[in-house]
């Protein structure tokens, strides 16, 4: 009961169906079936996105560059389209293999150029947002692939396919993450650098494993993005970065890499949207909403995410 | 004996940092050659307003890593002083209004960082949500560009003169000069380098964070009321690319992630290096996007250099 208790996925999951029942009761239609469905199809993206900041957490590292590989996909997929291609899914394989390349890039400089995971990110970043403005021109693109429409709002049995694709890709991540070598590997890389060097694992390939998988998952969470919305836009990805980091930390991942779950990410991402819509509820200004956001996510961390004693 | 000691160590701070000032000095050179009129007194004037802010975000950042913290709200502190600067200055007057807005980073920086020491939680987070919660503030303030600034102040900040800024700058890096001769400087180096051996040595390390988090945020929103003068309004998004740049110029300058390695002369080396960077671009007449890019390749490129080259001297 004891070690229940302590779990944090296990906390965060309750803290997330508390706030679902007290809203449901204060505000109707909060609780309702498609209000629910709706806030999971958001917590999908987030939830995409926090599985490769999870990975890469894990690791040791830290990915600055989501929101702007997120906003990369969006962007490339229109350019990768060929008339031949009707059914759409060489662009979107294509946008895969994009993003992934982006998030190896990532993970070359920082394992072999030693470049800081931080300066990296944030270099690629901005790297990004410039390459974007040129490829975009400050207008906004519009969704002409059948793939990625039937995922932003088909759906099948009256259950979303964006959030089956989630449901599967969380499965695939918590099997590597937890029963595979290589997630071993990342467990090690993030606890002991050194320590794991000399237990034989390959820093390198593992460190560009983590960031490549960071990439594609962030190129999966950009498509959802724009079948959600019917466009993609420069800055559609933004708001993505601190709501992945926030959801690895509010499931319990420590931000010190070595230590954590992807099982506690996804209620964190849940409980990062049901936030929003509750802030939204409230009808604030924009600034008053920010400040609301920031300190709730603060407080909520305060709960889950600090770091032990020194003594 | 101290004199000498003192100059031995000095001097091997500054040959650590020489590659780092050839590349500055080189560009320098190389802007002067493409711009000639930067060694007159308004071009000089106008070189200095673009570099001033820079480097106190710089400096404020510098602080932060120094005790193996980070901070994400640097652009959102720059902001919230920029309109604190704004609003308060038609009513109260100049002096007030600019003790109000040290005031205010004073505050922020303090609360963050009492987060940080007291209640145990990483800096990149906490200035993470900060910066929603700080940008928030900036906008709750001004939610739409306005205020205005004192003319005079504008002028002084502003104008034609530089020396005004060169003379603040000075006035900055002989404060923390005397912050380091201070138990309170010493501390903050052995607070990042090793804090349990700091604690173990009775250095009362969470008041050494909390206090380079307040001065951190005091040059932050320094920086935004010198933005503000420079533009003569506030603006409640103005900061928001001093996050990544205050980063970039304390890397470049050698400043480790860790802590307790660095030094503030690197990282005003480094945030000079990043203004001329981008000068030059802007002179070769750049569009701002290509500006971007080649300012990402070049951090990485300027980082990843001092270690290539090392394994290469190195066997």
């Amino acid at each position: 009961m004891k070690a229940l208790l302590r779990s944090r996925p296990l906390l965060t999951t309750l803290v997330v169906l508390v706030v679902w029942i007290v809203a449901g009761f204060a505000s109707p239609g909060f609780g309702s079936w498609p209000h629910l469905r709706y806030m999971l199809e958001l917590a999908s993206v987030i939830g995409l996105v926090g599985a490769g900041q999870t990975v890469v957490v894990i690791a040791g590292g830290i990915d600055l560059s989501v929101a702007a590989i997120v906003t990369l996909s969006t962007i490339a997929l229109p350019l990768l389209s060929w008339s031949f291609d009707t059914t759409g899914a060489i662009a979107v394989l294509g946008v895969l293999a994009l993003s992934t390349l982006v998030g190896l890039v990532n993970g070359i400089g920082i394992a072999w150029l030693r470049v800081h995971p931080m300066i990296m990110t944030l270099a690629m970043a901005t790297f990004l947002q410039g390459l974007l403005i040129l490829m975009a021109g400050g207008s906004a693109v519009t969704l002409d692939n059948p793939i990625v429409a039937w995922l932003g709002s088909a759906r099948p049995f009256g259950f979303s396919a964006c959030i089956m694709l989630w449901i599967v890709m969380s499965g695939l991540v918590l099997v590597l993450l937890h029963a595979t070598p290589l997630g071993a590997r990342f467990f090690a890389l993030g606890a002991n650098p050194l320590a794991a060097r000399l237990s034989g694992v390959n820093i390198r390939a593992t460190t560009l494993c983590a960031y490549g998988i960071s990439g594609l998952m962030c190129g999966l969470a950009g498509l959802l993005a724009l079948g959600m919305n019917g466009q993609g836009y420069v800055g559609i990805g933004d708001p993505y970065l601190l709501a992945s980091i926030a959801a690895v930390v509010l499931g319990g991942t420590s931000i010190l890499g070595g230590r954590g779950t992807y099982g506690g990410t996804l209620p964190g991402a849940v409980l990062l949207v049901t936030i929003t819509a509750l802030i939204t509820v409230v009808n604030a200004s924009p600034g008053l909403r920010d400040v609301l956001f920031g300190t709730l996510v603060l407080g909520l961390l305060l709960l889950s995410g600090r770091e032990a004693k020194r003594r | 004996m101290m004199p000498s000691l003192y100059w031995q160590i000095q001097w091997r701070r500054n040959r650590r940092l020489t590659p780092l000032y050839g590349v500055v000095l080189l560009l320098l050179v190389v802007y002067g050659w493409l711009f000639p009129g930067l060694f007159s007194r308004a071009g000089l004037a106008h070189f200095t307003q673009s570099w001033f802010p820079l480097a106190l975000v710089a400096m404020a950042q510098a602080i932060l890593m120094l005790t193996g913290g980070i901070s994400l709200a640097v652009g959102s502190l720059v902001s919230l002083g920029a309109v604190v600067a704004a609003t308060t200055m038609g009513a109260t007057g100049s002096l007030v209004s600019m003790l109000l807005v040290l005031a205010a980073g004073l505050a922020t920086g303090a609360a963050s960082g009492a987060i940080v020491a007291l209640l145990r939680l990483p800096a990149i987070i906490v200035t993470l949500a900060g910066s929603f919660i700080i940008g928030g503030l900036a906008l709750i303030i001004l939610p739409r560009p306005g205020g205005m600034i004192l003319p005079w102040l504008s002028a002084v900040l502003a104008g034609n003169n530089p020396t005004v800024l060169l003379g603040l700058l000075i006035l900055l890096v002989l404060g923390w000069k005397f912050y380091l001769a201070t138990p309170g400087g010493i501390a903050l180096y052995a607070a990042g380098e090793n804090p349990v051996a700091a604690y173990r040595s009775g250095i009362a390390v969470e008041a050494t964070v909390i206090a380079a988090f307040a001065i951190s945020g005091m040059l932050c929103t320094l920086a935004g009321l010198f933005v503000a003068a420079q533009t003569g309004s506030g603006d409640p998004v103005i900061g928001t690319t001093f996050t990544l740049n205050s980063i970039a110029a304390v890397v470049l300058g050698g400043v480790g992630f860790l802590g307790g390695e660095g030094t503030m002369r690197g990282a005003l080396a480094g945030s000079l290096l990043l203004t001329v960077m981008i000068n030059v671009m802007f002179f070769l007449g750049m569009p701002p996007v290509a500006q971007y890019i080649a300012q990402g390749i070049i951090i990485v490129v300027a980082v990843a250099l001092p270690h290539l080259l090392g394994r290469r001297l190195a066997p």
